[in-house]
């Protein structure tokens, strides 16, 4: 039963266009639960290429997020002739690099912690970066960031940054599959499994989880930079949330960790139960994420695709 | 030219001298035993040549390239491979998956990774199970899959750490039988060992170690009469 290769990219390209469509017949309350699914997914699938495929589980990626807005926002605001496509790609450029810097920078402490420690180590680095950015005025973190409109006129802006996700969602998932199948991908898959095994099998683990790390931080940036866009003013407290420290864990624990479409899967329906289901009821979404994760790491340890497997070989 | 020499190798823990000046040498495609009681330094020995730990004094060369300090990954691609005592499988891959890893990187250099993955699994004889979930492998079959994964780095030395500890008479046979495949196939393997039986069947040659000192080396047949060898093991007469 070997599949051919292509054929996981091609159905990623294939769901791309067919939801592409989604503003066109989706009501406007549901384009913008779509936006916030395919940025969710976009993150997810950013976090799990480190916490996923090679076990390291970050609980701060937020810093990412906000690292990624901020500077693409303040690049940004010194070009305010600029074209908005240029605009935005230029956002993307400085949020990239900003994110690779940044992580570089803190790749080689950090990532010596294992399991538990460098997740609380990541929670630290979040927490740093939030109060930088809303102590030092250069950052404008308290004051706050305007960020241009980039919509084309014409065009609802919620339809565009809904396409606007789907592309970045899509190009992160492509990245992911990717790597996944490549002896990077075995690499880090051996990283995760037994990272002294791995080194002593001659895997480069320094080098490996350094790249995962720098890979994952700049794509959390560069879907921090859209959502930054999409919300036109952020401030500190609007990109480091330790809310989406904790959801891109869940993601991944809700669709199967280690997988490719575990946080997609994940994403979609997390964002599904808080944003239809308990629409109404604000409040307890972060309840309602909680009980979810006890719920699974009980009833499900594997996520959902853990559970799908279980029931594949009991059958 | 020897694969592998050490030259007055220390390793101290604090106080606790772990090794005390050992120097030997390893000829190619031979099988070597290090052996000595519980705490001789043996397993720290492997530690030393793999770079697992960095060594207090003394030099290790690999085939003439001096590897004392190098990093792990970089002395197993120069193509040294160890297998451990406790297995340490990825449990969530199956079998042939496993060994992929170790045919995907080990030693440096081009290669077929799934040819060099099934003579891996071949030579350590676990070709009919490699569909099968590491996690659900009997103690003797992950040792197996120990060395296959081992052997498909490609690697020219093996490092085994008590390959046959645990294991049944039967199974300690059809150990001994990969082993000596796999000094057929032209690899030179260092064994520890604790079981005498099968040291004394499959080596061609046996260090002693005691305390962290060489105290004996020579063929299995001299070295277990060597009377140092003896007391080290059974203790000495009180006089």
């Amino acid at each position: 039963m070997k599949k051919h290769p292509l054929l996981v990219a091609l159905c990623i390209v294939a769901a791309a266009i067919v939801l592409a469509f989604g503003p066109m017949v989706l009501p406007p309350f549901y384009v913008r639960v779509g936006q916030i699914m395919l940025y969710s997914a976009g993150l997810g699938v950013a976090w799990a290429i480190l916490g996923g495929f090679a076990g390291y589980a970050s609980f701060g990626h937020a810093a990412f997020i906000g690292v990624g807005a901020f500077t693409a926002g303040l690049v940004e605001s010194q070009f305010p002739t600029l074209a908005a496509p240029l605009l935005l790609l230029l956002g993307f450029a400085a949020g990239a690099a900003s994110c690779a810097v940044v992580s570089l920078l803190i790749a080689y402490p950090i990532l010596r912690l294992r399991g538990t420690f460098f997740a609380i180590a990541m929670l630290g680095v979040s927490h740093v970066c939030s109060e930088v950015t809303n102590n030092v005025d250069i950052f404008q973190g308290s004051l706050g960031l305007n960020f241009p409109q980039i919509a084309p006129a014409g065009m609802d802006p919620a339809s565009f940054f809904y396409e606007v996700y789907l592309a970045g969602a899509t190009i992160v998932l492509l990245i992911a599959w990717q790597i996944r199948r490549s002896r990077f991908g075995a690499g880090l898959l051996s990283i995760r499994e037994d990272e002294d095994t791995a080194r002593m099998l001659g895997v480069p683990t320094e080098r490996y989880k350094r790249t995962a790390f720098v890979i994952s931080a700049v794509l959390t940036g560069m879907m921090g930079v859209i959502y930054a866009h999409s919300l036109g003013y952020i401030t500190t407290e609007s990109v480091y949330r330790d809310d989406t420290n904790l959801n891109l864990i869940v993601y991944s624990l809700l669709g199967g960790m280690g997988t490719l479409f575990g946080p997609v899967i994940g994403a979609g329906l997390l964002v599904f139960v808080t944003q239809v289901i308990l629409a109404r009821l604000l409040d307890f979404h972060l309840f309602a994420t909680g009980l979810l994760l006890v719920l699974l790491i009980l009833v499900a340890p594997g996520g959902l695709s853990g559970l799908l497997k279980r029931r594949k070989t009991a059958a | 030219m020897s694969i592998l020499s050490v030259h007055g190798l220390s390793k101290n823990f604090r106080g606790l001298a772990a090794i005390q000046n050992v120097s030997f040498t390893i000829e190619p495609r031979s099988i070597t035993s290090i052996i000595g009681p519980n705490g001789a330094g043996k397993s720290t020995l492997f530690n030393l040549i793999t770079g697992y730990l960095p060594p207090t004094a003394g030099e290790i060369q690999f085939k003439g390239k001096r590897i004392t300090g190098m990093a792990t990954n970089r002395i197993a691609e120069l193509g040294v491979a160890r297998a451990f005592q406790i297995a340490k499988p990825f449990r969530d891959l199956t079998v042939f998956e496993n060994v992929r890893i170790g045919a995907l990187f080990g030693k440096a250099g081009p290669r077929d990774v799934d040819a060099t993955t099934r003579r891996g699994l071949e030579l350590a004889a676990m070709a009919d199970l490699a569909d099968r979930p590491a996690s659900e492998l009997t103690v003797g079959q992950l040792r197996h899959l120990e060395v296959a994964r081992a052997i498909a780095t490609r690697a020219d030395l093996l490092l085994a750490d008590e390959p046959c500890a645990g294991l049944n008479p039967t199974e300690t046979a059809a150990m001994i039988d990969v082993l000596r495949q796999i000094r057929a196939s032209g690899i030179t393997v260092v064994l520890v060992e604790h079981d005498m039986p099968s040291v004394m069947e499959v080596s061609d040659r046996l260090l002693v170690l005691d305390a962290g000192a060489m105290i004996a080396d020579g063929p299995p047949a001299v070295v277990s009469k060597d009377p140092r060898v003896i007391a080290a093991y059974l203790g000495t007469p009180d006089a």
